[in-house]
């Protein structure tokens, strides 16, 4: 009796292993994608346009933007920012050939694009302002 | 986006399924003489990894994926050390409760404490008292005077020396300039490195003098500016294996071994030809868990875990856990270039050396394709220290992966 | 520029990274050539106790003769089973013996997997073990009649050298003897006296012992002579002839004066046979001789070396001529030399030797029994049935006169080969009875010093008369 589910198991624990593998490289790769050593210079980014020291959470100046970004609270965002007018995944940003798109996730206080509230996806172009919360970006885009 | 959420549930899960899957053939095989104190520790142990995948994912900012890795990577070895011998399944159950628990020790402290750069001395005189303590205090086992004995526990010293030894290398490089100032500030680190490697000696450990200067050197390698103490370190290297060879009868021994183990297989190839008929007879899919006859390789709980596994579970198993190594290496490395503090690059670059060198060394040594040492698997063999240690290691890597900003840029 | 220092460092540990990723797929690759080339030979060795542990649970078969007289048998002994040899020396080649330290010889090697009802295929066992695991192995039945081989090997106490006795219509070997011999029983305690003794006791003779066939090669010789329609031309032997320089003469240089085919084989002269040799030719002597077996793998229970008829492409004249009158490179087993005296006896027939008769399962049936099969036809009946006539005349009035029996026509051919030693070895083949043969024999004695016609052939006739009243 256990001789053959042994016999059976065997298999399904190979199986079973090398799913786990894969998972994992398909994840990683996923992650590659929007990962980026910091040595990389990138061609889009966000720049901070607030003072950094009127903030009472940490911000960076610059932000890489890569194929695809989130922006929220959570931890799981590319960018983390620990502002309580910042929902945990607030808004993306996704390159599509060549143009860079923000999508708010109906976050709790909206994204404004120059002023407007981002209610769709819309199209950045370079020079544009983002403000999600208490922070207010620049939209920088050499290409 | 919540497809990340989603795709981080199929390997959490897949590993759920296997740990329950190989632990419910386990009870069958043991059913007449199971307690009730293996069941609960066991199935605790199970929840303990869910939920420490599930939490983690939610309070780290950085890699998710080393933890979950080197959790499988415990469920195979635990479960082929209990398959072996259940009570050393059960201690090795408490060593890695441990062992997580100790990690996620590791992940707050090593966050918050701050400086680590700057205790340079204190690594090297707290490494040298180390191996003073096994010399005087040591046991040998198997020949190796590697343990010593606190109150019924046997710790390896040698495992904790490896950690402070990368700290030691990483602060030395961090404050390099500061060294370069001072009167043969450049050979300071290559000093004490030989010093430790000369305590190794004295112990007999020649396995860890390999995993040491192998990781020095790697180190050496990337961060030395001096580029000809490299090429010392290689050419000293490469002068003392040969010369071990010829001085020590035991290195000798060990290379006819691997050499030709059939010649030898009544005596000291015995455990090599052993683990090989043991490889040889699980194919790629093995013979199945307890069908197979493991407990013919004398030692192989701890050196030899690696071929019990390949014969029950298969060669597929064993390639599985080469690349699972391989993954967990490449991850550390990425972390390593993505952090920007340089101290914690180093750390986390050595870190993954050791692993990764520590790893390759044995299972080579199991398969013979190179001299047996007497190295464990992180992780996967039976032992405290090195479980307990290799999980420290694996918290400090885990807080390096974060994006760490000091305010002093 | 900072960067570059970043980059230097990057690139530096992508190095690193790559040799440490290196390292790893060449384990992998490792590990799968090794399970691929070598873990088949790897398994197969005997400190490997896996390959042991089925037999520990399995009874093993035992070995009987054609009677059922039980020749080994296994026993429990506590844990495990113990193998006991009832006749010790007498059947330590055809069984031979298994121990885990020595490996397996003989049948208990070569029906391995018959004595313990396992199949070859691992797969298949697994399954079994599964669904119906066996404990008993299948009892092998010999062709061997115990008391003809106890009688055999009594004669050939103390000397070096091999008998194997057949039917020359069946193929069925009654007796196969190899001298000197060793207890299987005993290996253990005397393994290192049995390994390290110059006389070879491990070896089969009978199977692997090659020697030179001597004068009872001429019977090919005669076969090829008749078949190039040789038989009726005289010739005059004066005691020796001389081929490119070569001298060749009878045992003592005796002229046998004025003969033909068939008086040359019954005083087993030697230049009538290098001369006639030589005209036949080599083609035709090699062709004659394959046909009878020779350069060809012969099939059997046990493993048998290849006899050899030289067959380089140059081949001069003293070659042939030493080649027939079974000299030279010419190289044989005493099998061999049995099978050739059946497939005279045998119309020109060659018969598959036949040691292992059934395969009988521990319930009872016969699950695997040996048929009757041609080899190969090494002459026609008319040739053979002459050559037969030739050799009753060699035992009637030749050089076999010793292996005369009263009452029973019995056929023969000594030989006295030289050889690299100073001592000859003496020979005899035969069977018996002549016109409706139920035995077939070839006798070797190694390096005994003294010729067939004195030598083997009394112990022939002994043989093949217990045979005759003996076996049905």
């Amino acid at each position: 009796m256990f001789n053959i589910i042994s016999l059976i198991f065997k298999y399904i624990f190979i199986f079973i292993i090398y799913v786990f593998i894969l998972s994992i490289i398909r994840l990683i790769y996923l992650d590659i994608k929007g990962i980026y050593p910091i040595a990389v210079n990138n061609s889009a980014y966000l720049k901070l346009i607030n003072r950094k020291d009127t903030l009472p959470f940490k911000v960076k100046e610059y932000y890489s933007l890569s194929d695809e970004v989130t922006l929220g609270r959570a931890n799981n965002n590319q960018i983390v920012i620990k502002d309580p007018y910042i929902s945990k995944k607030h808004f993306r940003i996704v390159k599509d050939e060549g143009k860079y798109y923000l999508e708010d996730f109906n976050s709790a206080n909206g994204t404004y694009l120059n002023g407007d509230k981002v209610m769709d996806v819309v199209c950045l172009k370079n020079g544009d302002r983002i403000s999600v919360g208490q922070v207010e970006f620049l939209f920088v885009n050499k290409e | 986006m919540l497809g990340n959420n989603v795709n981080y549930r199929i390997p959490r899960n897949l590993l759920f399924i296997f740990e329950l899957m190989t632990l419910a053939l386990m009870f069958l095989y043991y059913k007449d003489t199971l307690n009730r104190i293996t069941v609960i520790y066991s199935l605790t142990l199970i929840l303990l990894v869910y939920i420490s995948n599930f939490l983690l994912l939610r309070i780290t900012s950085g890699d998710n994926y080393i933890f979950l890795i080197v959790t499988m990577l415990v469920s195979i070895g635990v479960i082929m050390i209990y398959r072996i011998n259940p009570e050393l399944g059960m201690k090795q159950i408490l060593w890695i409760g441990f062992g997580i628990i100790l990690f996620f020790v590791t992940y707050i402290l090593f966050k918050r404490i701050r400086g680590w750069e700057n205790w340079f001395l204190v690594y090297a005189i707290g490494s040298v008292i180390l191996f003073i303590l096994t010399l005087l205090l040591g046991r040998s086992i198997k020949g190796a005077v590697n343990w010593i004995n606190i109150g019924g526990f046997s710790i390896q010293p040698s495992e904790i020396i490896k950690i402070l030894s990368v700290f030691l290398i990483a602060s030395y490089y961090t404050n390099y300039d500061k060294f370069n100032k001072m009167k043969f500030g450049n050979y300071y680190l290559m000093g004490i490195m030989y010093i430790f490697v000369m305590f190794l000696f004295l112990q007999k450990d020649l396995g860890s003098v390999l995993i040491f200067l192998s990781v020095f050197i790697a180190l050496q390698y990337v961060y030395e500016e001096d580029r000809k103490l490299v090429l010392i370190n290689l050419s000293i290297l490469m002068v003392s294996a040969i010369a071990g060879y010829f001085i020590f009868s035991h290195v000798q021994s060990r290379v006819h071994t691997w050499l030709n183990p059939w010649k030898y297989i009544d005596s000291k190839g015995y455990q090599i030809t052993q683990s090989l008929f043991a490889i040889a007879e699980g194919g790629f899919f093995g013979t199945g868990l307890g069908l197979g006859y493991p407990e013919f390789i004398p030692e192989v709980h701890t050196d030899f875990i690696f071929s019990a596994i390949c014969e029950e579970m298969g060669i597929f198993t064993g390639i599985g856990i080469i690349m699972l190594f391989l993954i967990l290496v490449y991850r550390g490395f990425k972390i390593a270039i993505n952090q920007k503090y340089r101290f914690y690059k180093i750390v986390a670059l050595g870190i993954s050396i050791l692993f990764g060198i520590q790893s390759f060394i044995i299972f080579g040594g199991v398969l013979n394709m190179i001299p047996l040492t007497g190295i464990t698997i992180p992780f996967v063999s039976y032992g405290g220290s090195s479980m307990l240690t290799s999980f420290i290691a694996l918290g400090i890597l885990q807080v390096v992966s974060e994006e760490l900003d000091f305010d002093e840029e | 520029m900072k960067s570059n220092n970043i980059n230097k460092e990057v690139r530096r540990i992508i190095v690193v990274l790559v040799l440490v990723c290196v390292l790893f797929v060449s384990l992998v690759v490792y590990l799968t050539y090794f399970q691929i080339f070598k873990a088949e030979t790897v398994k197969m060795n005997s400190y490997n106790k896996r390959l042991w542990i089925n037999e520990e649970k399995i009874l093993r078969g035992s070995i009987i003769d054609r009677n059922g007289k039980i020749l080994a048998y296994s026993e429990k002994d506590g844990e495990t089973y113990r193998r006991i040899y009832n006749y010790g020396n007498l059947y330590s080649h055809i069984i031979g013996y298994s121990y885990r330290e020595y490996g397996k010889s003989g049948l208990e090697l070569k029906y391995n997997n018959e004595l313990l009802n396992i199949s070859k295929s691992a797969a298949l066992n697994e399954l079994r073990n599964i669904v119906a695991p066996n404990t008993e192995g299948n009892t092998l039945k010999l062709t061997i009649d115990h008391h003809l081989q106890e009688y055999s090997r009594n004669l050939l106490k103390g000397k070096k050298g091999s008998i194997v006795a057949m039917n020359p219509i069946t193929g069925e070997i009654y007796a196969m003897v190899s001298m000197p011999d060793f207890n299987p029983s005993t290996l253990r305690e005397n393994w290192s006296n049995i390994v390290e003794d110059e006389n070879s006791p491990l070896l089969n003779r009978a199977t692997s012992g090659l020697y030179q066939p001597g004068s009872t090669f001429k019977v090919i010789t005669a076969i090829a002579a008749i078949e190039a329609g040789k038989v009726g031309e005289k010739y005059n032997c004066t005691g020796s002839t001389t081929i490119d320089g070569y001298v060749l003469s009878d045992y003592n240089k005796t002229p046998h004066g004025n003969i033909d085919l068939t008086g040359a084989l019954v005083y087993s002269c030697n230049p009538y046979f290098a001369e006639k040799g030589v005209e036949i030719g080599k083609d035709k002597l090699e062709d004659v001789a394959e046909r009878f077996y020779l350069n060809k793998a012969i099939p059997f229970d046990l493993t048998v070396t290849k006899s050899s008829f030289p067959n380089k492409s140059n081949m001069g004249k003293t070659d042939i001529a030493a080649a027939s009158i079974g000299q030279g490179e010419v190289l044989v087993t005493p099998l061999h030399m049995a099978m050739i005296a059946s497939g005279i006896a045998n119309k020109g027939q060659i018969v598959k030797p036949i040691l292992v008769k059934e395969i009988i399962s521990p319930e009872g049936r016969i699950v695997g029994f040996s048929e009757i099969e041609i080899l190969s036809e090494g002459t026609d009946a008319f040739t053979a049935n002459e050559v037969k006539n030739m050799m009753v005349e060699v035992v009637q009035r030749g050089t076999g006169k010793n292996a005369r029996i009263n009452g029973v026509k019995v056929a023969g051919k000594t030989g006295t080969a030289q050889n690299p030693s100073n001592k000859d070895h003496a020979w005899f083949i035969g069977f018996a009875p002549a016109d409706d043969p139920k035995i077939a024999i070839a006798v070797i004695l190694e390096e005994e010093g003294a010729s067939g016609g004195t030598a083997a052939a009394p112990i022939a006739r002994k043989i093949i008369l217990e045979a005759l009243n003996t076996i049905n």
